[in-house]
C-alpha cells in the first residue's frame, strides 16, 4: 500500500519537476545581459547624421611628427616643373655599377597616385582602404616619417586601384584630386583646410570609369580644373581662396577624360589645351580674354584618354591614347582673328608612335615613351619618334626591355624608365640609339604606373602598394 | 672544604658558559642574516609586476587568449590627450563601414568596450568600459596604424595575479611584456 503511494509520489514530484523546467527554460531569456548597439547611442544630434555617401572633404586631420629641413629642391606637380618630365639638376646623378640606396618606403592604399617633393617634404593622395577615406599624406623627404594627414571619407569600389593623380603645390597651398573629384587646398606647411569643391556636386561631372586621373594644373596662383559637366568644361579658381575667376562653358559637350590640362604657347597665344571625351579644345589662358574657347577638333576624339598634350612646336601638339587608339598631330593655326584646329596625322597603334597611359617625353627634338600592347612588333618597348615622322622609329629598346604601363623621365641627359615590375633602368640618350647604362630591382613591384618625382638627389617611385626613396645622386 | 656546598660556586663552568653563548649568537647571527635575506628576496619579488610596453606592442591578438584568466587581465587604455576625438575612428568603426553609426554591425569592437559621445561637429570623446574589455587589440591595431596611437594595452594591477612566469609573456612575439618596479608599474601614454 505505501509502495503504491511512494510510486505515485514520485511519478507527480517528476512530473511537476520536468513541467517546471520546461516552463523555466521557456520564461529564461539568455540575452537577459545583452544590449542593443543600435543607432544613435553617441548623442549625435539628428541633423548632423551621416549618410554611407556624405562626403565632407577634407574634414578629418592627425599631425604624427615635426620635422624641419633646409632641402629646397621641387617636383610640384604633374611632369614637374615645366610639364615635362624632364628636370636638369647640378647633382651629379650616380649611375656606376652600385645599386641606388632605397632610403625609404612607406606602404599605401591600393593606387597609383604619385608624390610631389616640396622643399624637404613628400605629398601624395593617398586612398585609405580600411577607412573608405582619401588621405593627403605628408612625409618628410630624408627619412620617411609620417608628418601628417589630412584626410576625408569617400567610400569607393576598387577599379584598378583607388588613388591616381598627382598633387600641385606652391608655397602656401597644395591641390589634390580625389578618385571621385573631390578638389581639396590645403596648406601645405600646417596641413591647414583651406577650400574644397566637389566636381560631382558642383559642376555636375561624370567620373570617368576607373576614376578622375586628371591632375590639377596651377598657373600663376590659379587652379585651372576641367570638370567637362553639364555647364561647365574649363574653370580657373584662386588657390588661396578657391574663389572662381572664370569659367568656360561646356558648348561643346565634352565629358571628364583622364587627361590632364596643359599650359602651351600656340602662335603665340598662352592656351590650355584639354582632350575631353568628345574632343580636344583650346582655351585661352591670357589675361586679357581668359577663360575664352578658342578652338576645338573632334575629328580624333578616344573613348578613352589618359595621356596629356604634348607641344612638339609653335604651333603643333602631338596625342596619343590607348585601346586601339594610336596618336595624332594637331596643328592650331589663326587667320583673321579665328582659331582652327586640324589633325594633320592620325594612325593606329601599330602604324605608328603611341601610348596607352603614360604622356610621352618630348627631348631635344625626340618623341619618347612605352608603346601600347596593341603596337605591334614594338608592343611595351621604349620608343623614340621625330615629330617630322611618326611612323618611323630612331630606336627602341632591346627586345626583352618591355615596359608596359611603366613611367619614365629624364634627368639630365638620362632616361630612367621603371618597368611596372619595379625593376629600374637608366639609359643614355642617343639619336640614333639607346644605351643601357644600369639596371636595377627596386622593389617586387605590382603595376607601377605611378609617374615617378625627382628632387634633391632622391627619385621616388611607387607600385600598387607601396611609395619607395632611393638616392640616385 | 667541599665545594659542592659552597653557594658562592656557578652550577656552570665559566668555559662552558662562554661557548654556550657563543653558540647561541652564531646561530642568531646566520637565522638573522638569512632571514634578512629571504625578506629581502620576497620584498624585491613582491615589488615588481608585469607590464606591457606599448611601444613594442605589435596588437598580435595573445593577451587575449593566453592569459590564464578566464577574461584577460590586459585591457584597453585610452589616452585622451593623444586622441585626435575623429569621427571616423580607425579604432572603433570596422573596415570599410558602410554608415558611420554606433548599430553593432559597424563596430570594431567585438564586445562593445567602447563607447563614444559627441563632443562637436565632427569630434567624439571615447571611453573603454574595462568591464567588458577582453584585450583583444583590434581597436588598439586600428587606432595605430590610421590614427595616432592613443588607444594601446595594459596589464591591469587589480586583475593580474602576478604569475611567476607570465603566459601571454612567454608566447608575446615582439617581447613586449616585462617585469616593472611598483612605482613604474603602467607606461602610460599621456603622462
Amino acid at each position: 500500500m505505501n509502495e503504491k503511494r511512494i510510486i505515485k509520489a514520485i511519478t507527480y514530484l517528476s512530473i511537476l519537476v520536468f513541467a517546471g523546467a520546461i516552463v523555466g527554460w521557456h520564461l529564461h531569456s539568455p540575452r537577459r545581459d545583452f544590449e542593443v548597439l543600435a543607432p544613435g547611442a553617441d548623442n549625435r544630434p539628428e541633423g548632423l547624421a551621416r549618410n554611407a555617401d556624405d562626403v565632407k572633404i577634407g574634414e578629418f586631420f592627425m599631425r604624427y611628427n615635426e620635422e624641419s629641413s633646409t632641402r629646397t629642391g621641387q617636383w610640384n606637380s604633374f611632369r614637374g616643373e615645366n610639364s615635362t618630365n624632364i628636370v636638369t639638376t647640378p647633382e651629379k646623378l650616380n649611375i656606376g655599377d652600385s645599386d641606388f640606396p632605397v632610403i625609404w618606403t612607406v606602404e599605401t592604399g591600393e593606387g597609383h597616385a604619385s608624390p610631389v617633393i616640396y622643399n624637404g617634404k613628400v605629398y601624395f593622395l593617398d586612398y585609405d582602404e580600411k577607412l573608405s577615406s582619401d588621405a593627403l599624406r605628408c612625409f618628410s623627404l630624408e627619412t620617411g616619417l609620417e608628418l601628417w594627414r589630412r584626410w576625408y571619407r569617400v567610400p569607393i569600389k576598387r577599379n584598378h586601384g583607388f588613388s591616381r593623380t598627382i598633387p600641385a603645390i606652391g608655397d602656401d597651398y597644395i591641390v589634390t584630386i580625389g578618385p571621385n573629384g573631390h578638389v581639396m587646398c590645403c596648406d601645405p606647411n600646417t596641413g591647414d583646410l583651406k577650400w574644397t569643391v566637389d566636381m560631382q556636386k558642383q559642376y555636375k561631372s561624370e567620373i570617368p570609369f576607373w576614376y578622375t586621373g586628371q591632375c590639377p594644373l596651377v598657373d600663376n596662383h590659379t587652379l585651372i580644373l576641367a570638370p567637362a559637366g553639364d555647364e561647365v568644361l574649363l574653370t580657373a579658381l584662386d588657390c588661396s581662396t578657391g574663389e572662381v575667376l572664370w569659367t568656360t562653358p561646356n558648348t561643346v559637350n565634352y565629358k571628364m577624360s583622364h587627361s590632364s590640362v596643359m599650359k602651351m604657347k600656340l602662335n603665340g597665344k598662352a592656351t590650355y589645351v584639354y582632350a575631353g571625351v568628345g574632343g580636344i579644345c583650346g582655351i585661352s589662358a591670357d589675361q586679357a580674354d581668359a577663360g575664352k574657347l578658342l578652338w576645338d577638333v573632334n575629328k580624333w576624339q578616344p573613348s578613352v584618354i589618359a595621356p596629356s598634350p604634348v607641344q612638339v612646336s609653335r604651333n603643333q601638339f602631338f596625342m596619343v591614347a590607348g585601346y586601339g587608339t594610336g596618336g595624332a598631330m594637331i596643328q592650331v593655326s589663326q587667320s583673321g582673328g579665328t582659331w582652327t584646329a586640324n589633325v594633320l596625322d592620325a594612325y593606329k597603334p601599330n602604324a605608328g608612335i603611341a601610348s596607352e597611359q603614360q604622356t610621352p617625353v618630348f627631348y631635344n627634338n625626340m618623341l619618347i615613351c612605352v608603346m601600347p600592347k596593341d603596337g605591334g612588333a614594338l608592343r611595351n618597348k621604349l620608343v623614340c619618334y621625330s615629330p617630322n615622322d611618326l611612323h618611323t622609329p630612331l630606336w627602341s629598346s632591346a627586345a626583352e626591355d618591355r615596359f608596359r604601363l611603366g613611367p619614365y623621365l629624364i634627368i639630365n641627359d638620362k632616361l630612367f624608365a621603371l618597368k611596372d615590375d619595379g625593376e629600374l633602368y637608366v639609359y643614355e640618350i642617343q639619336k640614333q640609339a639607346l644605351n643601357l647604362l644600369k639596371k636595377q630591382r627596386i622593389m617586387d613591384g605590382v603595376d607601377a604606373w605611378g609617374p615617378m618625382a625627382y628632387a634633391d638627389g632622391m627619385l621616388i617611385l611607387r607600385d600598387a602598394h607601396s611609395v619607395k626613396c632611393i638616392k640616385i645622386s | 672544604m667541599n665545594g659542592k656546598n659552597n653557594p658562592k660556586k656557578s652550577p656552570i663552568e665559566r668555559r662552558k658558559f662562554l661557548q654556550m653563548l657563543g653558540t647561541a649568537a652564531a646561530g642568531g647571527s646566520i637565522l638573522l642574516v638569512a632571514g634578512g635575506l629571504a625578506s629581502r628576496i620576497n620584498r624585491a619579488e613582491a615589488g615588481l609586476y608585469w607590464q606591457i610596453d606599448p611601444a613594442k606592442c605589435t596588437q598580435c591578438g595573445r593577451c587575449e587568449t593566453h592569459c590564464v584568466l578566464n577574461v584577460s587581465a590586459v585591457k584597453c587604455i585610452h589616452a585622451n590627450r593623444v586622441c585626435g576625438y575623429c569621427d571616423l575612428c580607425g579604432g572603433y568603426y570596422r573596415s570599410n563601414v558602410k554608415e558611420l553609426n554606433t548599430a553593432a554591425e559597424n563596430l570594431l569592437c567585438p564586445t562593445g568596450a567602447i563607447q563614444r559621445k559627441f563632443v562637436e561637429d565632427p569630434y567624439f570623446e571615447y571611453t573603454i568600459d574595462e568591464s567588458l574589455c577582453n584585450g583583444c587589440a583590434k581597436c588598439v591595431k586600428g587606432c595605430t596604424s590610421f590614427g595616432n596611437g592613443s588607444l594601446y594595452l595594459q596589464i591591469k594591477r587589480d586583475l593580474c595575479l602576478d604569475c611567476n612566469e607570465c603566459k601571454i609573456a612567454l608566447v608575446c612575439p615582439a617581447d613586449a611584456i616585462s617585469r616593472v618596479p611598483l612605482d613604474v608599474a603602467y607606461k602610460l601614454k599621456d603622462e
